[in-house]
């Protein structure tokens, strides 16, 4: 068992069976469909034109590689897209190193030799982003491969194992068929994802919107940069929009939408499911820098006659965001506001004890309250949650303390 | 109802938003270099290089044309296209050649601030280091943006420079004819006449600008359907600091060259061209433009190198990361700016000389840099149908191949003596 790089196999001489050089190695290719990392074939430029050197015919690879069958026997290259092209597809080109969190460009890629029977197989280990791939890659040829050697093993590797890396391909085909599906990056922190995603591409960036899970997509897209946000948005399919904008927060979802051009937004809104589209369109009536605006629709409230039992009952059918689980809500007839129980005094009342015995005084504002007043109430009476009341007193909805934040950091 | 408002303010937010890399880039362009070349060209030469603005900024146009196309297109630096279509050894070469040119200009941007205060008879040896932290601290501290603009506005002293033009009585008549008619050819033979020309190119078309404006188009997220008002930003740009170019050209060839002044050795004899304008203010005038334009530029050079350079190397890069996340970037960064202001340091260093010669070596650049972006943007793969029409690629590659005679022819001449 050893290692082998993908720049020393690259260019390196061809000798078949009969110990004749019949070309040279131009790329090396693995069939994610039949196995996720070993090299399937060598294609070798040879002068009846580029061949595939199957792995089963391989006897020896490195700085020279030796084939165990007759050059006539190897089968000429037809691309396809079901093959990843080691060269092609990943030297020099950006990778999402899950591991490390972040975007990196391969210098080069480790591939490990192992014997078998009478031939070789080569599997992809790592990727080489560090200085010592480069000063390899930029050293070859130049420098006596024994100097260069003993000169790289001085040198700290910097690889990534292959299951932390996530490819970059924007053809939604090939992607299918190189099994890219960006796994390692949907286990991420949805910050972590944003800040990843920021890095990328435009083309890039829609290729990860497209693939990942919508929920991961949606918690994601509240991250990003608003402008960067409305560009995905913009490039995405409108079903797919539709889909992720559904899994957001809908003060997110009407602050999103409402960055969109009307044309974009309008197509979304009509593929969304009903429920969903019109706790949105009720907030994209707001102005954007007041208490309705940063609001949330996604509450819990239940009715003054409820006990504490029901509380609990309505925290556990509760889907919105975790920030809106602090208060529970009271509503009396017509919707009318009437009182608000913190999570903490229901986990210490017992369970048969009315809501309205143990509700507290609370603050709300109106609707148009505008967004430095709201931080002011939140500042003042120390909040986590600030209910929305109409005019009739009726709870329109609630704004939590991280839209706050957001709201102070982002002006 | 909040949709209708939005619209129009969108669309009017969306043209300011765009129209911004193209200009910005073009007035930098009119650095410290920039500005020394025109006044050398003017001075030397009067009227008889005038016939080179129309070809140039035809040329420049093209090609910071391409450079935004690109970034629309394709959402990533010109170094990152480099890397990805060419590997790891022709990048890390061009980076090289790069950072040796721009280091030459960022060297120049400090002479011009040098060269701007000795006029005032401010000594370079306390100017120059403040100027390299303030450089130093603005971009790193993040107050970019707003001292952007303040540069931006104070590019209006540009138009002193048409205006000191116009008041200099220069022949129109001849200005005018050696823009437009072709030039002789006994010119072609003198080394002085080549390397002015090669300069002329190389500090209108300087090779960081492609990297910078196509950094720039990527940095605001300017997208293909955006992509026509870009187009309309980087022309206007470009036209406005041709028509500075040529009016610099004008004003220092009919206050200068008229009266025999055909060298220009320091600030003060540059600053002449302002006579007619301002009187004796024209040191002032001068020595303000310069100031900021040198410091522009001086803010925007190593950034913009060490961005290249990380980006195209596969370098962890970024403002936004702590200095043992990107260590490779601030120290670059940082010692571009150290450096540079160091070598003006170098005692009676001709500092109108180091600003010329800087952009004589973007001049031999050039062109390489400009076979990267034309085999780039001609690739389906890359750009789709967004690629160069046929003219287009005619135009430009006859550009890159004119670019190389003229080295060539140069590099001859001055062999020959």
């Amino acid at each position: 068992m050893s290692l082998v790089a993908l720049s020393e196999l690259l260019g390196a001489t061809v000798r078949d069976a009969t110990g004749t050089v019949r070309g040279r190695v131009r790329e090396v290719a693995v069939a994610p469909q039949d196995h996720p990392t070993r090299v399937a074939f060598l294609i070798v430029r040879t002068a009846d034109g580029e061949r595939m050197l199957p792995l089963e015919s391989l006897r020896s690879a490195g700085a020279a590689v030796r084939a165990a069958t007759d050059a006539s026997n190897w089968e000429e290259f037809a691309p396809s897209d079901g093959v990843l092209l080691l060269k092609r597809d990943l030297l020099d080109q950006q990778i999402i190193d899950v591991h490390g969190r972040k975007v990196v460009r391969v210098n080069d890629v480790d591939l490990e030799s192992t014997p078998l029977n009478s031939h070789l197989i080569l599997n992809v280990v790592s990727v080489d982003v560090g200085a010592r791939g480069a000063i390899r890659r930029l050293s070859k040829g130049l420098v006596p491969s024994f100097t260069l050697r003993a000169l790289l093993e001085r040198i700290p590797p910097r690889v990534i194992p292959w299951q932390y890396v996530d490819l970059l391909e924007t053809d939604p085909a090939r992607r299918v068929k190189l099994k890219i599906a960006y796994e390692g990056l949907a286990k991420l922190h949805p910050a972590d994802i944003a800040d990843i995603v920021e890095d990328l591409a435009p083309a890039e960036r829609e290729a990860v919107f497209e693939t990942i899970d919508e929920e991961v997509a949606a918690e994601t897209l509240e991250e990003l940069d608003p402008d960067v946000k409305v560009a995905i948005v913009e490039s995405l399919d409108k079903d797919r929009a539709a889909d992720i904008v559904e899994e957001m927060d809908p003060d997110a979802a009407a602050d999103l939408l409402g960055d969109l051009q009307e044309e974009h937004s309008g197509q979304i809104l009509k593929e969304m499911e009903p429920e969903e589209r019109q706790e949105v369109t009720q907030l994209l009536e707001f102005g954007e820098h007041t208490a309705a605006g940063r609001m949330t629709t996604e509450y819990i409230a239940v009715p003054e006659t409820a006990v504490v039992d029901d509380a609990i009952e309505a925290l556990k059918a509760f889907e919105g965001s975790r920030e809106a689980l602090a208060t529970i809500y009271l509503l009396g007839p017509g919707h009318k506001l009437t009182g608000a129980v913190p999570l903490v005094k229901i986990a210490t009342s017992s369970p048969a004890i009315q809501l309205s015995e143990i509700s507290e005084p609370y603050v709300a504002c109106a609707p148009d309250t505008p967004e430095d007043e709201v931080a002011a109430l939140f500042d003042k009476y120390n909040l986590i949650t600030l209910a929305v009341v109409d005019e009739h007193g009726r709870l329109a909805g609630i704004i939590t303390a991280d839209d706050v934040i957001t709201m102070l950091r982002h002006g | 109802m909040k949709f209708l408002p939005r619209t129009w303010r969108t669309r009017l937010l969306l043209v300011l938003a765009v129209v911004g890399p193209g200009f910005i880039t073009a007035n930098v362009d009119n650095d410290a270099g920039g500005i020394a070349t025109y006044s050398v060209a003017g001075a030397q030469f009067g009227y008889s290089l005038l016939w080179t603005m129309i070809p140039i900024t035809i040329a420049l146009v093209i090609v910071q044309e391409m450079s935004s196309r690109m970034g629309a297109v394709t959402g990533k630096g010109l170094s990152d296209l480099i890397r990805e279509e060419f590997g790891l050894r022709v990048t890390f070469l061009l980076m090289v050649a790069l950072v040796i040119t721009n280091f030459g200009n960022i060297i120049s941007e400090f002479a011009g601030v040098a060269s701007s205060f000795e006029l005032f008879g401010i000594s370079k040896y306390i100017v120059v280091p403040v100027a390299a932290l303030v450089v130093w601290a603005i971009v790193v501290h993040g107050t970019y943006a707003i001292v952007e603009k303040v540069f931006l506005s104070a590019s209006a002293f540009y138009v002193a420079y048409i205006v000191s033009g116009v008041l200099a009585h220069p022949d129109w008549k001849a200005a005018a004819l050696s823009t437009v008619t072709r030039p002789e050819s006994a010119g072609f033979r003198n080394y002085g006449y080549l390397s002015m020309i090669i300069t002329l190119t190389g500090t209108t078309i300087a090779p960081w600008m492609q990297f910078y404006l196509q950094a720039s188009i990527v940095e605001k997220g300017v997208t293909v359907k955006q992509y026509k008002a870009s187009r309309i930003d980087v022309i206007v740009g470009c036209v406005f600091a041709a028509v500075v170019a040529w009016f610099i050209v004008v004003a220092c060839a009919a206050t200068l060259h008229s009266i025999g002044k055909y060298n220009i050795e320091t600030g003060a004899d540059a600053a002449q061209a302002f006579h007619p304008l301002a009187g004796d203010w024209a040191y002032l005038l001068f020595a303000a433009g310069l100031f900021n334009a040198s410091l522009f530029a001086a803010s925007i050079l190593p950034i913009s190198t060490a961005y290249a350079v990380c980006e195209g190397l596969g370098l962890e890069s970024g403002l936004d990361k702590r200095f043992e996340e990107a260590p490779a970037f601030y120290w670059l960064y940082s010692a571009l700016i150290v450096f540079g202001a160091a070598v003006v340091l170098v005692p009676r260093l001709p500092l109108f000389h180091v600003m010329v010669v800087s952009q004589l070596v973007n001049g031999i650049l050039l062109p390489f840099v400009l076979i990267f972006v034309l085999l780039l943007i001609n690739d389906r793969e890359l750009m789709g149908s967004y690629t160069n029409s046929r003219w287009y690629n005619v135009v430009s590659w006859f550009t890159v191949g004119i670019m190389i005679a003229l080295t060539v022819a140069m590099i001859i001449a001055q062999t020959r003596g």
